[in-house]
């Protein structure tokens, strides 16, 4: 009986079985207990916001200010970050609005300064009831919202004859005046786009204008029948690169703020895709005089963890976050310790694509290490990126062979050539504005430099094809393990739950026992196998 | 139909895939069960293969002498100069590399098999590379220099661009699968499978070739000489089918590859390998599992 305690088969067992427990009553505890949502693991959508600014000057100086949108109710700003270049950077908070500016004494030349966040704006739809009464006596701090205003002539006779041709004499309700007002800007309005300052009035005069002018008609209207609105400046979030900015309406009912976008009819509504940047009637870039200033906003989507998510997860006493807390206070962001949580799935890819699939890579984890990098660079440049420092260390290595150095002295000017190679790519990249290929140089050195080895030994042992192949199918399995390790999914399930580690040793446990037929070993025995073939 | 006949070879083919012996069962099942580690150094230390075998009694290329370290390079040219055809090679290498092979000794200087010339000071150059590891991964590493293995002319016959060797797969001290290694062209005179070297499969009970494939191609002429490859005998079987036996015996492992070439003295055991190659099994057309769960079956009736 002992001796069957201590056999290995045995021990196997217990660690198999010790492990799911582990894992099995963890999970169930934050499920059941704890109430994690299964459900908030699947990722939602949120943005990726670049505003670039271009600033050529003569040597004066010269001052940009912006507007930055704020976490509210209604959206959500992450991860901000600001590259000055030669400017000094001062954020100010100015009534409801955030505004970043940049100095700089002495301005020659281009220069290019950038602001990144991440936004998640949500989805926002009233319903308004049919029975509000337009309020006569409004609290003080509303009264700035049904004041007349440039460009916004609240009181003009023009104003006032269109409110009776919407209403008669009649005093509307609250969702009559703005239904009606809505539809009117709607439907008898041609939309125009162009991007000057239009008031109020032309607008009506013209039946016709961009979103600033319609904005501020419906102001007009709505501040004419005692309504307390605003002007809402922000942007459309679409994938692109693009100048134009978006203007809509909020109007002030029974404590909410709600939102109108005549231009492109959201009547008490706007969707997911709309960040509001600023409000009132502001100008949305400000610079000096005499320089030549130009901008760009570029957006591209991003899938994160649900808000929900993170929220339950803070609350929990044993709970994830509070855990990577611990980390944070000695220096390691949360975002490196998610890259490192993934590394073991992306090993688990290798060790599916090495041991059941059958493919030959570069190094044991290697894949995984690239994918890991390639998260900071993007796929596609990662690849490219390891290829080519691969293939021309390759070829310094023919060199090097060629002198007849010996092995660690060798490798170590490999080495530093990756080095200098990645140095140089780096910069090249910077340069040329390619700022993901930038982060080249967080790939593991070492490892480039003993792959680029192993590429070279295995090309002079057996030729160039094969060397191509092994790197072929290093690639793929480089995006395999990529494509797990960035899912949001998988992301979210570890950080959720990180005893998951311990279900990864118990599938490796696994595979590690399994003597099955590697697939591609179903082709190089087929003639073994499907003898009826012939 | 089309679909029923392919379910057919499949379904067939599924009956057929626990007789094929793939990577994982090799080493799980096979290489780690009976190779334990510490006794890998009988395969991987070539020297120490070569003093094991010796001291059998078994035979193999006369080691002249060893070099581990630098200050003994400057004792070794009157034992070289009395030498006019030796190999040198790494005791750790792997694949053939680093491995020299001098023919003939002219006016002082060496003529290797390929015919380039090596003075004096080239062939120390080389033996302080390898005891420097430039062959063996950086590792410390002996050269040995021993004596050349001229092989038998029924076998230069099948392999005139190089050395040939037998590849033994032996299970617990039972062989398991042969085949005989044929340097081409196209393998640069090396008797290696995956360069274009020809594989030859040769049958355990009569020590006759019966299947040759180059490459997973089947072939029945050696394609730069046209010789006939097929149902050819090879010389000293019955000896060669117990000097493996033997071989299994001393080295203190269960699954083995052993190499032997066949010289004109007579068998010669070259190296001991113990993480042996599955392409046998192609080339002899047929799975080994099933020969290797008979060996396993037999040796219980035994006990």
């Amino acid at each position: 009986m002992f001796k069957y305690l201590k056999s290995a088969p045995f021990l196997y067992q217990l660690s198999l079985f010790v492990l799911l427990s582990i894992t099995a009553s963890l999970m169930s505890y934050k499920l059941f207990v704890l109430d994690y949502e299964l459900a908030d693991l699947i990722p939602t959508v949120g943005y990726e916001v670049e505003v670039s600014m271009q600033v050529s000057g003569h040597g004066e100086k010269v001052s940009l200010s912006t507007y930055l949108p704020q976490t509210s109710m209604y959206q959500s700003i992450s991860e901000e970050r600001n590259s000055p270049d030669i400017f000094t950077t001062q954020i100010k908070v100015d009534g409801l609005n955030r505004i970043i500016s940049w100095q700089a004494p002495n301005v020659k030349e281009t220069h290019i300064v950038r602001y990144r966040y991440f936004a998640q704006p949500e989805h926002v739809k009233y319903k308004i009831d049919k029975d509000i009464v337009i309020e006569k006596e409004l609290p003080k701090y509303l009264f700035s919202y049904i004041q007349e205003e440039e460009g916004v002539q609240v009181h003009d006779p023009l104003i006032a004859a269109t409110i009776t041709k919407l209403f008669g004499e009649k005093e509307p309700d609250t969702y009559t005046a703005l239904y009606t007002i809505h539809n009117y800007l709607q439907h008898s309005f041609e939309n125009r786009n162009f991007s000057g300052f239009t008031d109020a009035l032309t607008a009506l005069k013209l039946q016709e204008a961009s979103c600033n002018g319609k904005s501020r008609l419906f102001i007009a209207l709505t501040r004419h029948l005692g309504l307390p609105s605003r002007l809402v400046g922000g942007l459309i979030l679409n994938p692109g690169s693009k100048k134009t900015s978006h203007q809509w309406v909020e109007v002030y009912v029974k404590g909410h703020w709600i939102p109108f976008d005549a231009i492109n009819n959201y009547f008490a509504e706007i969707p997911k895709n709309y960040l509001r940047l600023y409000y009132g009637d502001k100008v949305l870039f400000k610079h000096s005089a005499n320089i030549n200033f130009q901008y760009l906003f570029h957006i591209s989507k991003k899938l994160v963890p649900r808000k929900e998510m993170r929220e339950t997860m803070y609350a929990s006493p044993l709970n994830a976050f509070n855990m990577y807390k611990i980390f944070e206070s000695i220096g390691i962001s949360q975002n490196l310790l998610k890259i490192i949580l993934m590394i073991p799935l992306g090993a688990l890819v290798v060790v599916i694509f090495r041991n059941v699939i059958g493919f030959e890579t570069f190094g044991t984890f290697l894949p995984a290490l690239i994918a890991t990098a390639a998260r900071e660079t993007g796929l596609w440049w990662g690849l490219a990126g390891f290829f080519f420092i691969i293939l021309i260390s390759a070829l310094l290595r023919k060199f090097l062979d060629y002198l007849q150095l010996l092995h660690s002295p060798k490798m170590a000017v490999m080495l530093t050539v990756v080095v200098i190679l990645m140095m140089l790519m780096t910069i090249f990249a910077v340069q040329s504005s390619m700022f993901d290929l930038a982060h080249i140089s967080l790939f593991p050195i070492a490892i480039l430099a003993i792959t680029a080895e192993r590429f070279a030994i295995i090309q002079e042992e057996q030729g160039f094809l094969k060397a191509l192949r092994i790197s072929f199918f290093t690639a793929v399995v480089i995006m395999a393990a990529y494509a797990v390790m960035s899912s949001h999914f998988m992301n979210s399930l570890i950080i959720a739950f990180p005893e998951l580690l311990l279900f990864l040793i118990v599938l490796n446990l696994w595979l590690g026992k399994w003597v099955g037929m590697r697939l591609s070993e179903f082709v190089r025995f087929r003639k073994l196998i499907f003898k009826a073939e012939r | 139909m089309k679909l029923q006949q392919l379910w057919k070879v499949f379904r067939e083919g599924m009956q057929n895939v626990p007789k094929v012996m793939g990577m994982n069962r090799r080493n799980l099942a096979y290489v780690y069960p009976n190779n334990p580690r510490r006794n890998f150094e009988y395969a991987n230390d070539k020297l120490l293969t070569k003093r094991t075998l010796e001291h059998a009694g078994l035979n193999i290329p006369k080691t002249y002498f060893s070099v581990s370290y630098f200050y003994e390079l400057t004792q070794i040219e009157a034992e070289l100069r009395r030498l006019s055809s030796f190999v040198i090679k790494p005791a750790s290498g792997s694949g053939g590399n680093g491995i020299v092979v001098i023919v003939d000794y002219d006016e002082g200087r060496w003529i290797s098999i390929s015919g380039k010339e090596y003075s004096f000071e080239m062939i120390k150059k080389h033996i302080a590379d390898t005891i420097f590891g430039v062959f063996s991964f950086g590792l410390n590493d002996t050269a040995i220099i021993e004596e050349r293995v001229v092989q038998d002319e029924r076998i230069t016959v099948l392999s005139p661009q190089g050395l040939a060797d037998i590849r033994m797969i032996n299970y617990k001290g039972k062989n398991v699968k042969a085949m005989l290694r044929i340097a081409t062209e196209a393998s640069d005179g090396k008797a290696n499978l995956h360069q274009g070297g020809i594989g030859l499969a040769i049958d355990l009970e009569s020590g006759k070739s019966f299947s040759a494939q180059i490459e997973r191609e089947n072939v029945t002429h050696h394609p730069d000489t046209g010789v006939v490859l097929l149902d050819v005998a090879i010389p000293y079987w019955k000896e060669l089918v117990v000097l493996c036996e033997a071989v299994a015996e001393v080295i203190p492992m269960g699954y083995l590859g052993i190499d032997i070439a066949i010289s004109e003295q007579g068998l010669v055991v070259l190296e001991v390998n113990a993480r042996p190659g599955i392409e046998i099994q192609n080339i002899a057309d047929e799975g080994m599992i099933e020969r290797l769960e008979s060996i396993e079956k037999g040796l219980k009736c035994l006990v």
